[in-house]
Protein backbone atom coordinates (compact mmCIF):
# COMPACT_ATOMS: atom_id res chain seq x y z
CA UNK A 1 0.00 0.00 0.00
CA UNK A 2 1.27 3.62 -0.74
CA UNK A 3 2.13 5.45 1.95
CA UNK A 4 -0.60 8.08 1.86
CA UNK A 5 -4.23 7.06 2.51
CA UNK A 6 -6.82 7.41 -0.56
CA UNK A 7 -9.18 10.42 0.41
CA UNK A 8 -12.66 9.05 1.95
CA UNK A 9 -15.61 11.25 -0.80
CA UNK A 10 -17.51 13.18 1.64
CA UNK A 11 -21.27 13.78 1.32
CA UNK A 12 -22.83 17.20 1.68
CA UNK A 13 -25.33 19.30 0.12
CA UNK A 14 -25.00 22.34 -2.37
CA UNK A 15 -26.26 24.23 -0.08
CA UNK A 16 -23.21 23.44 2.68
CA UNK A 17 -20.78 22.99 -0.38
CA UNK A 18 -21.12 26.36 -1.69
CA UNK A 19 -20.41 27.72 2.02
CA UNK A 20 -17.36 26.05 2.40
CA UNK A 21 -14.80 28.98 1.82
CA UNK A 22 -12.13 27.70 4.55
CA UNK A 23 -9.12 26.14 2.58
CA UNK A 24 -6.60 23.76 4.95
CA UNK A 25 -3.56 23.62 3.23
CA UNK A 26 -0.32 21.61 4.95
CA UNK A 27 2.64 22.82 3.83
CA UNK A 28 4.23 19.49 3.26
CA UNK A 29 4.78 18.75 -0.10
CA UNK A 30 2.09 17.44 -2.24
CA UNK A 31 -0.14 16.91 0.99
CA UNK A 32 -3.93 16.66 -0.15
CA UNK A 33 -5.63 20.37 0.26
CA UNK A 34 -9.20 20.18 1.81
CA UNK A 35 -12.23 22.64 2.53
CA UNK A 36 -13.30 22.95 6.18
CA UNK A 37 -17.01 22.92 5.60
CA UNK A 38 -19.34 25.01 8.23
CA UNK A 39 -20.48 21.78 10.01
CA UNK A 40 -16.80 20.99 9.95
CA UNK A 41 -16.01 17.92 7.88
CA UNK A 42 -12.64 18.54 6.14
CA UNK A 43 -13.84 17.62 2.07
CA UNK A 44 -11.04 16.65 -0.70
CA UNK A 45 -13.20 14.17 -3.00
CA UNK A 46 -16.71 14.16 -2.66
CA UNK A 47 -19.97 11.82 -3.80
CA UNK A 48 -22.89 13.67 -5.39
CA UNK A 49 -26.23 12.67 -7.04
CA UNK A 50 -28.04 15.09 -8.80
CA UNK A 51 -29.47 16.91 -11.94
CA UNK A 52 -27.04 17.77 -14.51
CA UNK A 53 -29.15 20.95 -15.61
CA UNK A 54 -26.44 21.64 -18.34
CA UNK A 55 -23.11 21.62 -19.60
CA UNK A 56 -21.59 24.56 -21.60
CA UNK A 57 -18.25 25.08 -22.94
CA UNK A 58 -16.47 27.32 -20.82
CA UNK A 59 -15.26 29.28 -24.28
CA UNK A 60 -16.24 28.10 -28.11
CA UNK A 61 -14.25 24.69 -29.32
CA UNK A 62 -11.77 24.75 -25.75
CA UNK A 63 -13.74 21.23 -25.11
CA UNK A 64 -13.83 22.47 -21.54
CA UNK A 65 -17.23 22.09 -19.82
CA UNK A 66 -18.50 24.13 -17.25
CA UNK A 67 -21.52 21.67 -15.65
CA UNK A 68 -23.96 22.86 -13.44
CA UNK A 69 -25.54 19.97 -10.66
CA UNK A 70 -28.90 20.47 -8.59
CA UNK A 71 -29.46 18.54 -5.98
CA UNK A 72 -32.67 19.24 -3.76
CA UNK A 73 -30.84 22.09 -1.91
CA UNK A 74 -28.84 24.00 -4.21
CA UNK A 75 -26.62 23.93 -7.47
CA UNK A 76 -22.96 23.11 -7.63
CA UNK A 77 -20.66 24.07 -10.44
CA UNK A 78 -18.23 21.36 -12.09
CA UNK A 79 -15.47 21.96 -14.74
CA UNK A 80 -14.33 19.29 -16.67
CA UNK A 81 -11.51 18.91 -19.34
CA UNK A 82 -9.33 16.86 -21.28
CA UNK A 83 -7.43 15.79 -17.87
CA UNK A 84 -10.36 13.90 -16.85
CA UNK A 85 -10.80 11.78 -19.90
CA UNK A 86 -13.25 9.31 -18.04
CA UNK A 87 -16.01 12.03 -16.94
CA UNK A 88 -15.37 13.68 -20.03
CA UNK A 89 -16.11 11.07 -22.51
CA UNK A 90 -19.88 9.95 -20.29
CA UNK A 91 -20.61 14.14 -19.91
CA UNK A 92 -20.81 14.25 -24.08
CA UNK A 93 -22.92 11.18 -23.90
CA UNK A 94 -25.32 12.81 -21.32
CA UNK A 95 -27.98 15.03 -22.82
CA UNK A 96 -29.24 17.44 -19.61
CA UNK A 97 -31.41 17.66 -17.76
CA UNK A 98 -30.28 13.88 -16.52
CA UNK A 99 -29.27 12.08 -13.17
CA UNK A 100 -25.84 11.66 -12.80
CA UNK A 101 -23.86 10.57 -10.24
CA UNK A 102 -20.35 12.10 -9.64
CA UNK A 103 -17.54 11.27 -8.21
CA UNK A 104 -15.14 14.42 -7.79
CA UNK A 105 -12.27 16.70 -6.43
CA UNK A 106 -13.12 19.47 -4.38
CA UNK A 107 -11.01 22.67 -5.81
CA UNK A 108 -11.19 25.87 -3.87
CA UNK A 109 -10.26 29.41 -5.84
CA UNK A 110 -10.00 32.59 -3.69
CA UNK A 111 -9.84 36.29 -4.78
CA UNK A 112 -9.35 39.39 -3.32
CA UNK A 113 -12.90 39.67 -1.78
CA UNK A 114 -14.38 36.03 -2.38
CA UNK A 115 -13.61 32.74 -3.04
CA UNK A 116 -14.96 30.04 -5.20
CA UNK A 117 -15.48 26.52 -4.43
CA UNK A 118 -16.29 23.73 -7.61
CA UNK A 119 -16.10 20.30 -8.62
CA UNK A 120 -13.46 18.34 -10.48
CA UNK A 121 -15.39 15.34 -11.64
CA UNK A 122 -13.07 12.05 -11.78
CA UNK A 123 -15.94 9.94 -12.89
CA UNK A 124 -19.99 10.42 -14.13
CA UNK A 125 -22.56 7.84 -14.41
CA UNK A 126 -25.77 8.10 -15.48
CA UNK A 127 -28.13 6.86 -12.50
CA UNK A 128 -32.13 6.37 -11.59
CA UNK A 129 -34.28 7.85 -9.20
CA UNK A 130 -33.61 5.11 -6.58
CA UNK A 131 -29.96 6.31 -6.54
CA UNK A 132 -30.62 9.77 -6.31
CA UNK A 133 -33.27 9.39 -3.17
CA UNK A 134 -30.74 7.08 -1.14
CA UNK A 135 -27.89 9.87 -1.58
CA UNK A 136 -30.68 12.46 -0.58
CA UNK A 137 -31.26 10.07 2.59
CA UNK A 138 -27.57 9.64 3.27
CA UNK A 139 -26.42 12.79 3.01
CA UNK A 140 -29.28 14.03 5.22
CA UNK A 141 -27.77 11.29 7.82
CA UNK A 142 -24.27 12.56 7.83
CA UNK A 143 -24.69 15.80 7.77
CA UNK A 144 -27.18 15.11 11.00
CA UNK A 145 -24.09 13.28 12.33
CA UNK A 146 -21.89 16.47 11.70
CA UNK A 147 -24.25 18.65 13.15
CA UNK A 148 -24.36 16.71 16.50
CA UNK A 149 -20.66 16.67 16.65
CA UNK A 150 -20.66 20.48 15.91
CA UNK A 151 -22.81 20.83 19.32
CA UNK A 152 -20.51 18.73 21.56
CA UNK A 153 -17.53 20.88 20.19
CA UNK A 154 -14.87 18.14 20.81
CA UNK A 155 -12.96 17.58 17.68
CA UNK A 156 -9.86 19.67 16.45
CA UNK A 157 -12.19 20.74 12.59
CA UNK A 158 -15.28 20.91 14.54
CA UNK A 159 -13.87 23.63 16.31
CA UNK A 160 -12.10 24.93 13.49
CA UNK A 161 -15.34 25.12 11.94
CA UNK A 162 -17.21 27.38 14.92
CA UNK A 163 -14.51 30.00 14.51
CA UNK A 164 -14.46 29.93 10.93
CA UNK A 165 -18.35 30.07 10.05
CA UNK A 166 -19.66 30.55 13.50
CA UNK A 167 -22.77 28.93 11.85
CA UNK A 168 -26.30 28.48 12.92
CA UNK A 169 -26.68 25.34 13.26
CA UNK A 170 -30.75 25.30 13.09
CA UNK A 171 -30.19 27.16 9.57
CA UNK A 172 -28.45 23.53 8.33
CA UNK A 173 -30.90 21.67 10.04
CA UNK A 174 -33.82 22.71 8.25
CA UNK A 175 -32.14 22.51 4.85
CA UNK A 176 -31.57 18.54 5.68
CA UNK A 177 -35.44 18.33 6.71
CA UNK A 178 -36.45 20.54 2.79
CA UNK A 179 -33.96 17.78 1.42
CA UNK A 180 -35.44 14.70 3.14
CA UNK A 181 -39.27 16.38 2.42
CA UNK A 182 -38.55 16.00 -1.13
CA UNK A 183 -37.97 12.55 -1.60
CA UNK A 184 -40.79 11.17 0.74
CA UNK A 185 -43.03 13.69 -1.23
CA UNK A 186 -41.86 12.52 -4.06
CA UNK A 187 -41.24 16.54 -5.11
CA UNK A 188 -38.68 16.72 -7.20
CA UNK A 189 -37.07 20.10 -6.03
CA UNK A 190 -37.32 22.24 -3.62
CA UNK A 191 -38.08 25.90 -4.52
CA UNK A 192 -37.04 28.74 -2.24
CA UNK A 193 -38.64 31.82 -2.48
CA UNK A 194 -39.17 33.86 -5.44
CA UNK A 195 -36.41 36.38 -3.87
CA UNK A 196 -33.89 32.82 -3.77
CA UNK A 197 -34.53 32.77 -7.90
CA UNK A 198 -33.33 36.18 -8.09
CA UNK A 199 -30.06 35.50 -5.97
CA UNK A 200 -29.14 32.55 -8.38
CA UNK A 201 -29.64 34.24 -11.44
CA UNK A 202 -27.13 36.67 -9.81
CA UNK A 203 -24.90 34.25 -8.91
CA UNK A 204 -24.58 32.58 -12.63
CA UNK A 205 -23.57 36.22 -13.69
CA UNK A 206 -20.92 36.17 -10.60
CA UNK A 207 -20.10 32.75 -11.85
CA UNK A 208 -19.06 34.25 -14.99
CA UNK A 209 -17.47 37.23 -13.23
CA UNK A 210 -15.58 35.03 -11.03
CA UNK A 211 -13.71 32.66 -13.64
CA UNK A 212 -12.44 35.99 -15.58
CA UNK A 213 -11.36 37.25 -12.28
CA UNK A 214 -9.30 33.73 -11.31
CA UNK A 215 -8.39 32.81 -14.61
CA UNK A 216 -9.99 29.66 -14.53
CA UNK A 217 -7.88 27.76 -16.77
CA UNK A 218 -8.09 24.04 -17.61
CA UNK A 219 -6.07 22.02 -14.76
CA UNK A 220 -3.93 19.67 -15.50
CA UNK A 221 -3.07 15.95 -15.04
CA UNK A 222 -3.15 15.11 -11.13
CA UNK A 223 -1.03 12.84 -10.07
CA UNK A 224 -3.04 12.04 -6.97
CA UNK A 225 -5.04 10.27 -9.69
CA UNK A 226 -2.76 7.80 -11.35
CA UNK A 227 -1.45 6.74 -7.52
CA UNK A 228 -4.96 6.24 -6.71
CA UNK A 229 -5.45 8.39 -3.64
CA UNK B 1 4.18 13.42 44.76
CA UNK B 2 0.67 12.25 42.80
CA UNK B 3 3.61 10.78 40.19
CA UNK B 4 5.28 8.98 43.07
CA UNK B 5 1.84 7.35 44.33
CA UNK B 6 1.52 5.63 41.54
CA UNK B 7 4.71 4.43 39.98
CA UNK B 8 4.50 2.94 44.04
CA UNK B 9 1.61 1.75 43.50
CA UNK B 10 2.53 0.09 40.09
CA UNK B 11 5.68 -2.02 41.40
CA UNK B 12 3.71 -3.20 44.59
CA UNK B 13 0.91 -4.81 42.14
CA UNK B 14 3.67 -6.09 40.25
CA UNK B 15 5.52 -8.16 43.18
CA UNK B 16 1.54 -8.63 44.64
CA UNK B 17 0.59 -10.17 41.21
CA UNK B 18 3.08 -12.21 41.61
CA UNK B 19 2.59 -13.29 44.92
CA UNK B 20 4.90 -11.40 46.71
CA UNK B 21 4.56 -8.65 49.64
CA UNK B 22 6.38 -5.46 49.82
CA UNK B 23 6.49 -2.26 51.48
CA UNK B 24 4.79 0.65 50.03
CA UNK B 25 6.01 2.86 52.29
CA UNK B 26 9.90 1.68 51.32
CA UNK B 27 9.24 1.86 47.83
CA UNK B 28 7.79 5.51 48.08
CA UNK B 29 10.90 6.26 50.12
CA UNK B 30 13.11 4.80 47.51
CA UNK B 31 11.52 6.30 44.61
CA UNK B 32 11.75 9.98 46.34
CA UNK B 33 15.32 10.04 47.19
CA UNK B 34 16.11 8.46 43.37
CA UNK B 35 13.61 11.07 41.44
CA UNK B 36 13.61 14.19 43.10
CA UNK B 37 17.11 13.85 45.17
CA UNK B 38 19.36 12.19 42.49
CA UNK B 39 17.02 13.28 39.46
CA UNK B 40 16.66 9.81 37.99
CA UNK B 41 14.42 9.42 35.20
CA UNK B 42 11.11 8.01 36.28
CA UNK B 43 11.98 4.91 34.26
CA UNK B 44 15.43 3.95 35.63
CA UNK B 45 14.45 4.64 39.34
CA UNK B 46 11.36 1.87 38.96
CA UNK B 47 13.68 -0.10 37.59
CA UNK B 48 16.21 0.26 40.11
CA UNK B 49 13.63 -0.40 42.91
CA UNK B 50 12.11 -3.42 41.41
CA UNK B 51 15.89 -4.57 41.09
CA UNK B 52 16.53 -3.68 44.65
CA UNK B 53 13.22 -5.45 46.03
CA UNK B 54 13.97 -8.31 43.81
CA UNK B 55 16.94 -8.93 45.52
CA UNK B 56 15.71 -8.56 49.35
CA UNK B 57 13.36 -11.10 48.36
CA UNK B 58 15.97 -13.32 46.67
CA UNK B 59 13.64 -13.92 44.10
CA UNK B 60 14.68 -13.74 39.99
CA UNK B 61 13.31 -12.01 37.25
CA UNK B 62 11.15 -15.26 36.45
CA UNK B 63 9.60 -15.18 39.11
CA UNK B 64 8.11 -11.50 38.67
CA UNK B 65 5.46 -11.16 36.35
CA UNK B 66 8.62 -9.63 34.33
CA UNK B 67 6.64 -6.83 32.71
CA UNK B 68 2.94 -6.89 32.40
CA UNK B 69 1.82 -9.93 31.82
CA UNK B 70 1.27 -10.76 27.73
CA UNK B 71 -2.70 -11.41 27.20
CA UNK B 72 -4.65 -11.61 24.00
CA UNK B 73 -7.00 -8.84 23.21
CA UNK B 74 -9.88 -10.83 23.76
CA UNK B 75 -8.86 -10.50 27.23
CA UNK B 76 -9.25 -7.12 27.05
CA UNK B 77 -12.35 -6.65 29.07
CA UNK B 78 -11.55 -4.49 32.58
CA UNK B 79 -10.27 -0.97 32.32
CA UNK B 80 -7.28 0.14 34.43
CA UNK B 81 -5.17 -2.96 34.15
CA UNK B 82 -1.31 -2.83 32.69
CA UNK B 83 -1.01 -5.20 30.35
CA UNK B 84 1.12 -6.55 26.98
CA UNK B 85 0.22 -7.58 23.79
CA UNK B 86 1.52 -8.62 20.78
CA UNK B 87 -0.20 -7.05 17.83
CA UNK B 88 -0.74 -5.89 14.31
CA UNK B 89 -1.42 -2.28 13.39
CA UNK B 90 -4.26 -2.63 11.00
CA UNK B 91 -5.37 1.35 10.37
CA UNK B 92 -3.90 4.90 11.72
CA UNK B 93 -6.58 7.15 12.35
CA UNK B 94 -6.29 11.18 12.28
CA UNK B 95 -5.50 12.01 15.51
CA UNK B 96 -8.38 14.45 16.53
CA UNK B 97 -6.28 16.20 19.44
CA UNK B 98 -3.40 17.39 19.43
CA UNK B 99 -2.54 15.86 22.82
CA UNK B 100 -2.68 12.39 20.35
CA UNK B 101 0.03 11.45 18.78
CA UNK B 102 -1.27 8.07 16.97
CA UNK B 103 -4.73 6.32 17.07
CA UNK B 104 -5.87 3.29 15.17
CA UNK B 105 -6.56 -0.27 15.63
CA UNK B 106 -4.48 -3.02 16.73
CA UNK B 107 -5.05 -6.68 16.25
CA UNK B 108 -4.10 -10.26 17.07
CA UNK B 109 -5.86 -13.92 16.11
CA UNK B 110 -8.41 -13.24 19.08
CA UNK B 111 -9.94 -9.83 18.13
CA UNK B 112 -9.15 -6.11 17.55
CA UNK B 113 -8.67 -2.90 19.51
CA UNK B 114 -8.56 0.35 19.50
CA UNK B 115 -5.02 1.93 20.54
CA UNK B 116 -4.33 5.75 21.61
CA UNK B 117 -0.68 6.95 22.06
CA UNK B 118 -0.53 9.95 23.77
CA UNK B 119 1.45 13.17 23.10
CA UNK B 120 3.11 13.20 26.35
CA UNK B 121 4.52 9.40 25.79
CA UNK B 122 6.89 10.60 22.99
CA UNK B 123 6.90 6.88 21.58
CA UNK B 124 7.92 6.77 18.27
CA UNK B 125 5.34 5.95 15.51
CA UNK B 126 4.05 2.51 14.63
CA UNK B 127 3.11 1.74 10.92
CA UNK B 128 0.09 -0.20 9.20
CA UNK B 129 0.50 -3.29 8.41
CA UNK B 130 3.46 -3.71 10.91
CA UNK B 131 3.31 -6.30 13.89
CA UNK B 132 4.82 -4.57 17.81
CA UNK B 133 5.02 -5.99 21.04
CA UNK B 134 3.33 -3.17 22.88
CA UNK B 135 4.54 -3.66 26.47
CA UNK B 136 3.12 -1.96 29.61
CA UNK B 137 0.01 -0.19 28.49
CA UNK B 138 -3.31 0.78 30.21
CA UNK B 139 -6.39 -0.83 29.38
CA UNK B 140 -9.17 1.72 29.15
CA UNK B 141 -12.68 1.71 28.24
CA UNK B 142 -14.24 4.63 26.45
CA UNK B 143 -17.44 5.63 25.05
CA UNK B 144 -18.89 1.73 26.01
CA UNK B 145 -15.95 -0.18 24.22
CA UNK B 146 -12.45 -1.10 25.49
CA UNK B 147 -9.03 0.20 24.21
CA UNK B 148 -5.26 0.43 25.46
CA UNK B 149 -3.25 3.47 26.14
CA UNK B 150 0.46 3.83 25.26
CA UNK B 151 1.58 6.15 28.23
CA UNK B 152 5.38 6.97 29.01
CA UNK B 153 6.23 3.72 30.53
CA UNK B 154 4.95 1.68 27.82
CA UNK B 155 7.23 0.39 25.47
CA UNK B 156 6.31 -0.70 21.79
CA UNK B 157 9.02 -3.15 20.25
CA UNK B 158 8.72 -3.89 16.24
CA UNK B 159 8.68 -7.48 16.06
CA UNK B 160 9.61 -10.11 12.98
CA UNK B 161 6.33 -12.06 13.64
CA UNK B 162 3.69 -11.31 11.46
CA UNK B 163 0.43 -11.18 14.09
CA UNK B 164 -2.30 -13.22 12.43
CA UNK B 165 -5.46 -11.31 12.25
CA UNK B 166 -8.87 -12.76 12.68
CA UNK B 167 -11.07 -13.24 9.87
CA UNK B 168 -13.47 -10.54 10.02
CA UNK B 169 -17.06 -10.47 8.60
CA UNK B 170 -18.39 -7.38 7.45
CA UNK B 171 -20.83 -5.69 6.01
CA UNK B 172 -20.99 -2.39 4.01
CA UNK B 173 -23.62 -0.11 2.24
CA UNK B 174 -21.80 2.50 0.29
CA UNK B 175 -21.58 3.64 -3.37
CA UNK B 176 -18.78 2.45 -5.70
CA UNK B 177 -17.10 5.45 -6.89
CA UNK B 178 -14.26 3.79 -8.61
CA UNK B 179 -13.34 1.08 -10.66
CA UNK B 180 -9.64 0.56 -11.28
CA UNK B 181 -7.32 -0.11 -13.93
CA UNK B 182 -6.98 -4.13 -15.32
CA UNK B 183 -10.89 -4.72 -13.81
CA UNK B 184 -13.21 -6.28 -16.51
CA UNK B 185 -12.20 -9.13 -19.42
CA UNK B 186 -8.50 -9.89 -17.72
CA UNK B 187 -6.32 -12.69 -18.73
CA UNK B 188 -3.84 -14.75 -15.90
CA UNK B 189 -1.56 -16.80 -16.35
CA UNK B 190 -1.99 -20.74 -16.56
CA UNK B 191 1.12 -21.33 -13.93
CA UNK B 192 0.41 -18.84 -11.41
CA UNK B 193 -3.29 -17.26 -11.63
CA UNK B 194 -1.99 -13.83 -11.91
CA UNK B 195 -3.11 -11.10 -13.90
CA UNK B 196 -1.27 -10.73 -17.31
CA UNK B 197 -0.73 -7.35 -19.00
CA UNK B 198 -0.97 -7.86 -22.77
CA UNK B 199 0.09 -11.59 -22.17
CA UNK B 200 2.87 -11.17 -20.09
CA UNK B 201 2.90 -12.61 -16.39
CA UNK B 202 4.49 -10.68 -14.29
CA UNK B 203 6.59 -13.89 -13.10
CA UNK B 204 6.76 -16.18 -16.10
CA UNK B 205 6.74 -13.77 -19.42
CA UNK B 206 5.20 -14.89 -22.15
CA UNK B 207 3.29 -17.95 -21.31
CA UNK B 208 -0.37 -19.40 -21.81
CA UNK B 209 -2.87 -17.40 -20.38
CA UNK B 210 -6.62 -17.88 -19.69
CA UNK B 211 -9.47 -15.59 -19.41
CA UNK B 212 -11.57 -14.18 -16.19
CA UNK B 213 -13.85 -11.26 -14.77
CA UNK B 214 -13.22 -9.24 -12.23
CA UNK B 215 -13.98 -5.58 -10.63
CA UNK B 216 -11.26 -3.71 -8.43
CA UNK B 217 -13.24 -1.42 -7.19
CA UNK B 218 -13.63 1.23 -4.64
CA UNK B 219 -16.69 1.17 -1.83
CA UNK B 220 -17.29 4.40 -0.16
CA UNK B 221 -20.06 5.26 2.22
CA UNK B 222 -18.95 8.97 3.18
CA UNK B 223 -16.90 7.98 6.15
CA UNK B 224 -14.47 4.93 5.03
CA UNK B 225 -13.64 3.66 1.55
CA UNK B 226 -13.11 -0.40 1.25
CA UNK B 227 -10.97 -1.82 -1.73
CA UNK B 228 -13.19 -4.68 -3.27
CA UNK B 229 -12.63 -7.55 -5.52
CA UNK B 230 -15.87 -8.35 -7.32
CA UNK B 231 -15.46 -11.91 -9.16
CA UNK B 232 -17.54 -13.52 -12.10
CA UNK B 233 -20.19 -15.01 -9.95
CA UNK B 234 -20.42 -11.39 -8.29
CA UNK B 235 -20.60 -9.90 -11.71
CA UNK B 236 -22.73 -11.96 -13.05
CA UNK B 237 -25.59 -11.74 -10.46
CA UNK B 238 -25.63 -7.88 -10.50
CA UNK B 239 -25.29 -7.53 -14.55
CA UNK B 240 -26.16 -10.68 -16.21
CA UNK B 241 -22.94 -10.54 -17.46
CA UNK B 242 -20.29 -13.66 -17.01
CA UNK B 243 -17.35 -15.00 -18.80
CA UNK B 244 -19.52 -15.68 -21.74
CA UNK B 245 -21.30 -12.82 -22.13
CA UNK B 246 -17.83 -10.59 -21.93
CA UNK B 247 -16.52 -12.34 -24.51
CA UNK B 248 -19.33 -11.78 -26.73
CA UNK B 249 -19.17 -7.99 -26.04
CA UNK B 250 -15.57 -8.18 -26.74
CA UNK B 251 -15.61 -9.79 -29.74
CA UNK B 252 -18.68 -7.85 -31.02
CA UNK B 253 -16.82 -4.55 -30.35
CA UNK B 254 -13.47 -6.02 -31.24
CA UNK B 255 -12.12 -4.79 -28.12
CA UNK B 256 -11.50 -6.38 -24.86
CA UNK B 257 -12.06 -2.93 -22.96
CA UNK B 258 -15.70 -2.49 -24.42
CA UNK B 259 -16.44 -5.44 -21.40
CA UNK B 260 -14.99 -2.69 -18.69
CA UNK B 261 -16.67 0.07 -20.14
CA UNK B 262 -20.31 -1.45 -20.14
CA UNK B 263 -19.64 -2.57 -16.52
CA UNK B 264 -18.83 0.72 -15.41
CA UNK B 265 -22.20 2.07 -17.13
CA UNK B 266 -23.98 -0.51 -15.27
CA UNK B 267 -22.38 0.18 -11.97
CA UNK B 268 -20.13 3.16 -11.00
CA UNK B 269 -22.38 5.63 -8.79
CA UNK B 270 -24.67 2.62 -7.52
CA UNK B 271 -24.99 1.50 -4.11
CA UNK B 272 -24.64 -1.82 -2.93
CA UNK B 273 -24.70 -3.66 0.35
CA UNK B 274 -21.58 -5.86 0.31
CA UNK B 275 -20.68 -8.39 2.80
CA UNK B 276 -17.67 -10.67 3.08
CA UNK B 277 -14.23 -11.00 4.73
CA UNK B 278 -11.73 -8.34 5.63
CA UNK B 279 -8.43 -8.83 4.59
CA UNK B 280 -5.25 -7.27 4.86
CA UNK B 281 -6.12 -4.71 2.16
CA UNK B 282 -9.15 -5.84 0.26
CA UNK B 283 -12.81 -6.62 1.49
CA UNK B 284 -13.11 -10.02 -0.44
CA UNK B 285 -16.54 -10.31 -1.55
CA UNK B 286 -18.73 -13.01 -0.45
CA UNK B 287 -22.49 -11.41 -1.29
CA UNK B 288 -22.66 -8.53 -3.26
CA UNK B 289 -26.54 -6.68 -4.11
CA UNK B 290 -27.98 -3.82 -5.46
CA UNK B 291 -29.09 -1.41 -2.41
CA UNK B 292 -33.20 -1.45 -2.40
CA UNK B 293 -34.34 0.24 0.63
CA UNK B 294 -37.71 1.38 1.49
CA UNK B 295 -36.69 5.35 1.24
CA UNK B 296 -40.02 7.03 2.43
CA UNK B 297 -39.84 4.98 5.75
CA UNK B 298 -35.65 5.55 6.32
CA UNK B 299 -35.77 9.31 5.56
CA UNK B 300 -38.95 9.31 7.35
CA UNK B 301 -37.33 8.23 10.37
CA UNK B 302 -34.64 10.93 10.29
CA UNK B 303 -37.23 13.73 10.39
Amino acid sequence: MNGRKREVARRLFAYEFNRSAHKIESAEERSPTYILTPTGVRCNRVFVVGVLLDREETKPDTNFWRIRLSDPTGVFTGYVGRFQPDALETLLEVEPPELIAVVAKVRHFEGETRSFVSLRPENIAVVDSDVRDYWVYETARLTLERIKAMESKEEEDVLLAWQVYNPDLEEYRSVVKQALQTVIEGAVEVRGEKEEDKEEKWEEEEEKQLEEEFEFEEEEWDLSDILGE
Amino acid sequence: MGGIDKLTEQIVKRFRDSGFDVDAKEISKRLNLLIYEFKVPESEAVRTVTNYLMKELDIDREQLAAESPLVRIADVTTPGKWVSLKAKVIQLWDATSPNISQVGLIGDETGIIKFVTWAKAEKEEVKEGKSYLFKNVVTDSFGGRMQVNVNRNSQIVEIEEDVQLPPRELEVVGALIAIQQNSGLIRRCKLCNRTMTKDICPLHGKTEGYDDLRIKGIIDDGKNFYEVILNEDNIRELTGIGLKEARKIAEEKLERSAVLAELKNRLLGRYFRVAGMRGERYLIVREVEFLKQDIRQIAGELL
